[in-house]
């Protein structure tokens, strides 16, 4: 199998020689151009660098850096901007039923930010996304499987295309429901990944600074981050797809949002590589015929963009139209 | 007997497990004294619109950090402790919202500034004085003041100061007396001299529960005579005192 994109990463920008995908001749006939850019290449790697930062960022609150105070969920950025999670905020409001000025102003600045990258929080700030891709590594190492798309629940109605995107939303609101009625944000509170992370990484730093922890944060935090890395390894994605309210309200934001996967004219080899590299399950190629793509899945990882087999001749992640 | 017995346990282990679980409360005089409920960072809503809106984001954990005073900590499931039973699921309710956990070591500095960055507005703005996250009782077995010293470490370290803390002189030493006043830093908990401290720090709702009890035995002890306080005194709260001062060794971060 010579199809499953390498990480970009042994790939030198300069170098002569064609693309690893296509170097064992499995799809010369359907690509005209091999020629590698650069900046292509490197966006998987500056994910990571985004990503990187954004920890690195949070990690200075404990030297008692006011740069990004919080975690995840919410935060407070420069000591003066709230930043709330847009479903955590939605939990908040539906367990209390009422509405304060600290929130708003703390989901306005959010919401503004994804209004213009859509869902790119997941595939860039969610620190799930890099965990997940270090278990999928593991993954394909022992099974020697290189699909991204294993379909865990094939033939069920979950895997149903166009249905998953709806289970998704019953999730959502079957948890906005669950929150009104215990009166508590109850993913956010107990479920959420975020909210996981969070605890395991700070409860970690303060304990290694010897401040007051509790350890049943700590160990039933960890436990929870750890069943998901192992849903990741049985069931890829299937998290985000499917049950991760956050992801599925940030996509929301990519119906509107000013990011969006761009197609230009011509040159696809319908090789399908774009759609087998993608995490999300995006029906890329159904969406050719359109100026851009606007699927709610789609988290601007570029995963199609470096394995489309014309070397981002074709897709591209932009935030203005094509000229 | 009036104040004869420790509230805050008798060995550093028993005290460090006490500590550990917010809501167990110590036998004593005064009954079920430090259970139910945790303390809140200022400006706390009411506790079930505060559970409703705290998403468990940290910041006002991370916000103390930043300011150096560390007290907010995050709670993690508690059993039950009989207050909370009848209610149900509050150890578990709790989880994951931020309160104060151990005032001896790390006590409120009430810099406010945990209210002013809550992204939800579970904690409200609020003004420093007018800030009710529990108030502080005196041990007054323990207390040197109502001992035969003259300590006033509490008052020292109060930042309310004349308007929390009555004194009583007497033979029996300069008494002071936390009335309601009182916002529940606990600054006056951590530099208590005694060992383990003779102040505890209790929801203002629990005190409701305890208040007459607690005045109750105040004023007995003001009006005892002078020969029942001495036995009192010497007899038990003496020996106590001693026994408490072995914990000073306890580590202090």
């Amino acid at each position: 199998m010579s199809y499953w994109l390498k990480d970009g990463e042994d790939v030198k920008p300069d170098t002569p020689d064609p693309h690893p995908l296509l170097s064992k001749g499995g799809l010369r006939g359907g690509v005209s151009e091999l020629k590698i850019l650069n900046f292509k290449l490197r966006l998987s790697r500056l994910r990571r660098y985004v990503l990187f930062s954004i920890t690195i960022l949070f990690l200075l609150q404990f030297l008692r850096i006011k740069v990004l105070v919080g975690g995840p969920t919410a935060s407070l950025a420069f000591w003066s901007i709230n930043l709330i999670n847009v479903f955590a905020f939605f939990e908040s409001f539906a367990a209390s039923k009422s509405i304060t000025m600290q929130a708003l102003t703390g989901v306005l600045p959010v919401a503004g930010i994804y209004l213009i990258f859509g869902r790119a929080f997941c595939g860039w700030c969610c620190p799930m996304d890099f965990l997940f891709e270090m278990v999928d590594k593991i993954r394909i190492q022992k099974t020697g499987d290189r699909r991204q798309n294993v379909r865990p629940l094939l033939n069920s109605p979950l895997d149903k295309g166009r249905h998953s995107g709806i289970i998704g939303y019953g999730i959502a609101a079957g948890l906005l429901a669950v929150s009104a009625i215990l009166g508590v944000p109850f993913f956010t509170r107990y479920l959420s990944h975020l909210t996981n992370f969070f605890m395991v990484f700070n409860s970690s730093v303060f304990l290694a600074l010897d401040l007051p922890v509790s350890k049943t944060v700590l160990i039933y935090s960890g436990s929870a981050l750890l069943s998901l890395l192992l849903l990741e390894y049985f069931a890829p994605r299937l998290w985000c797809k499917i049950l991760c309210p956050v992801g599925i309200t940030y996509g929301l934001f990519n119906k509107l949002s000013l990011l969006k996967l761009r197609f230009k004219e011509g040159n696809c080899g319908e090789c399908n590589l774009c759609e087998q590299v993608c995490y999300m399950d995006v029906k890329i190629t159904h969406h050719l015929d359109q100026p851009g793509l606007r699927d709610t899945n789609c988290i601007y990882c570029g995963r199609c963009v470096e394995g489309c087999g014309t070397k981002g001749k074709l897709v591209s992640m932009s935030l203005r139209a094509h000229k | 007997m009036v104040g004869t017995a420790a509230i805050l346990g008798d060995n550093p282990r028993v005290m460090a497990s006490a500590a550990d679980d917010p809501s167990a409360g110590p036998k004593g005089p005064l009954p079920n004294i430090g259970a139910g409920g945790l303390i809140r960072p200022p400006g706390a809503l009411p506790e079930k619109e505060f559970r409703a809106k705290c998403i468990s984001c940290g910041v006002c954990a991370n916000v103390c950090h930043v300011m150096k005073y560390d007290a907010i900590a995050i709670a993690g499931f508690t059993p039950p402790s009989p207050p909370l039973a009848k209610g149900g699921i509050g150890g578990v309710l709790n989880y994951g919202t931020p309160y104060i956990k151990d005032m001896r070591d790390f006590p409120c500095g009430l810099c406010m500034e945990c209210p002013k960055h809550c992204p939800t507005g579970a904690l409200q703005k609020v003004e420093k004085e007018n800030t009710a996250m529990g108030i502080a009782l005196i041990d007054f077995g323990l207390c040197f003041g109502w001992n035969g010293d003259v300590c006033l470490s509490c008052s020292k370290a109060c930042p309310m100061g004349a308007k929390v803390f009555d004194f009583y002189n007497g033979e029996w030493g300069n008494q002071p007396y936390i009335n309601d006043n009182c916002v529940g830093c606990g600054l006056c908990v951590k530099y208590c001299p005694l060992g383990g401290s003779a102040i505890k720090v209790i929801t203002k709702k629990q005190y409701e529960t305890v208040k007459s009890s607690y005045v109750s035995g105040f004023k007995k002890l003001m009006s005892m005579p002078n020969e029942e306080r001495y036995n009192i005194v010497y007899s038990q709260n003496l020996p106590n005192i001693m026994e408490r001062g072995k914990l000073v060794e306890r580590e202090y971060r």
